[in-house]
């Protein structure tokens, strides 16, 4: 679904359009009379049109690539707190038509969750996140909170705000071990494609976490690659191919994302508390859970 | 008919311009984020906590009858960006608080992205964000 972004990189839904559209609503239940809804229609279809334009003549530069220039991105170098663009904290790993076919193994898993985000979600369901398991990876690259690449000797730290969570990529030469323990967030070995992008290679995945919000299994015999390309000073392009022949005939490319710099932002203590996270759960989550009927 | 057509098209055109973007938002689904709301009431309690910072709120009804809230924002990293600190509501403030209410009729609600916000009695006001 196409986003429009506004200059300071918000994404442009939200409350305006709400204001717009409460407004327009509030007026057209007071005036329902038929030649005064016709009135209000035009009207409405024409704010719409006349907002669209606002709005894409906002965008236009940044597509265009005519925005006041960033910097040029240093070499060999991902350091900074970052965050992604656009409002994905519910989004799919990729859209539902881009998920190759499953296998059956994964097929029984796929029906087996219950997602509170998608096509298929509703209150409750156990998504395992709801009770504090690690969102894993590659899903906490979906969470719209920042993260930050930390450069040192022979690594490259990710560290990510939601759940205070880590990992190393090691960028010394070493290899994929050939036995991993099953891990939450793999093991990964990262090298340089020229001056400005890290390839990432990381397997040593459990099979304990979903892809996405919305599910999607994976095996623990998931590989993962990610590109992440500095463009410029405050932007990194990156991109996730998913290989996991256990689940999925084919491998799972994500569509292409942006995250951009946030300089002085700092990572506060984030985890998922469970003890915490439980009482929200009686306090909030089940009383707006309806109860299955009797 | 040829204007009607034409109110058509135009109302279909608008919506399509218009929805795309408004409808990216959703995900809450015990929540009915269509139709946001306004309280106003006293606090009873703001808990400050991962990953959903809370405010409780007693707000009488069109009966007089007190009900009491239950609000979830986001997590204290992301209120603490856009301005608030843990000590921002506190037990005793009167607010009046925008959120997304429960579908299935319960006092508990989401107020965590741009739409939520609450305004205190001194009229000024603390926006929620995803961000």
């Amino acid at each position: 679904m196409a986003l429009l972004f506004l200059p300071h990189n918000r994404p442009l839904h939200s409350q305006q359009f709400n204001q717009t559209f409460t407004a327009i609503r509030k007026r057209l239940k007071v005036q329902s009379r038929p030649h005064c809804l016709l009135k209000y229609v035009l009207a409405f279809s024409a704010a719409a049109l006349a907002f669209s334009t606002v709005a894409r003549s906002q965008t236009a530069p940044q597509q265009a690539g005519s925005k006041p220039a960033s910097s040029p991105a240093p070499k060999h170098d991902l350091s900074g707190v970052w965050q992604v663009e656009g409002d994905i904290g519910a989004a799919p790993i990729a859209p539902d038509k881009d998920i190759p076919p499953m296998t059956p193994w994964a097929k029984a898993r796929f029906d087996a969750e219950k997602p509170g985000y998608g096509a298929r979600g509703a209150p409750g369901g156990n998504d395992p996140i709801l009770q504090c398991d690690p969102i894993g990876f590659p899903r906490i690259m979906l969470m719209p909170t920042p993260q930050e690449f930390v450069q040192a000797p022979g690594r490259v730290l990710q560290f990510w705000e939601r759940e205070h969570e880590w990992r190393p990529i090691w960028t010394d030469g070493r290899p994929l071990p050939e036995d991993p323990d099953p891990a939450w967030y793999g093991y990964a070995i990262g090298h340089w494609e020229g001056d400005y992008t890290l390839v990432v290679e990381s397997t040593g995945f459990n099979d304990k976490t979903w892809l996405s919000p919305t599910g999607y299994p994976h095996s623990d015999q998931m590989r993962i690659t990610e590109r992440y390309t500095r463009e410029d000073h405050d932007t990194i392009a990156y991109d996730i191919t998913i290989t996991d022949p256990v689940a999925y005939t084919k491998p799972i490319v994500t569509p292409h994302r942006i995250m951009k710099l946030r300089p002085g932002v700092e990572i506060p203590e984030s985890p998922c508390v469970w003890s915490q996270e439980n009482e929200f759960t009686q306090r909030i989550r089940n009383p707006a859970t309806p109860k299955p009927a009797k | 008919m040829n204007l009607k057509l034409a109110t058509f098209i135009l109302l279909i055109a608008g919506l399509l311009v218009v929805c795309g973007p408004m409808w990216a938002h959703h995900g809450n689904s015990a929540y009915d984020e269509e139709h946001w709301i306004t309280l106003s009431g006293t606090v009873t309690e703001f808990v400050w906590s991962n990953p959903h910072c809370q405010i409780f709120l007693d707000v009488k009804d069109d009966k007089g009858t007190v009900v009491n809230w239950a609000i979830e924002s986001q997590s204290p990293g992301i209120l603490r960006r856009n301005n608030w600190i843990r000590t921002s509501v506190k037990a005793g403030d009167q607010i009046t608080i925008t959120l997304a209410p429960a579908k299935n009729g319960a006092p508990v609600g989401f107020s965590g992205n741009q739409l939520g916000k609450v305004v205190f009695a001194d009229g000024h006001v603390l926006k929620m964000d995803i961000r």
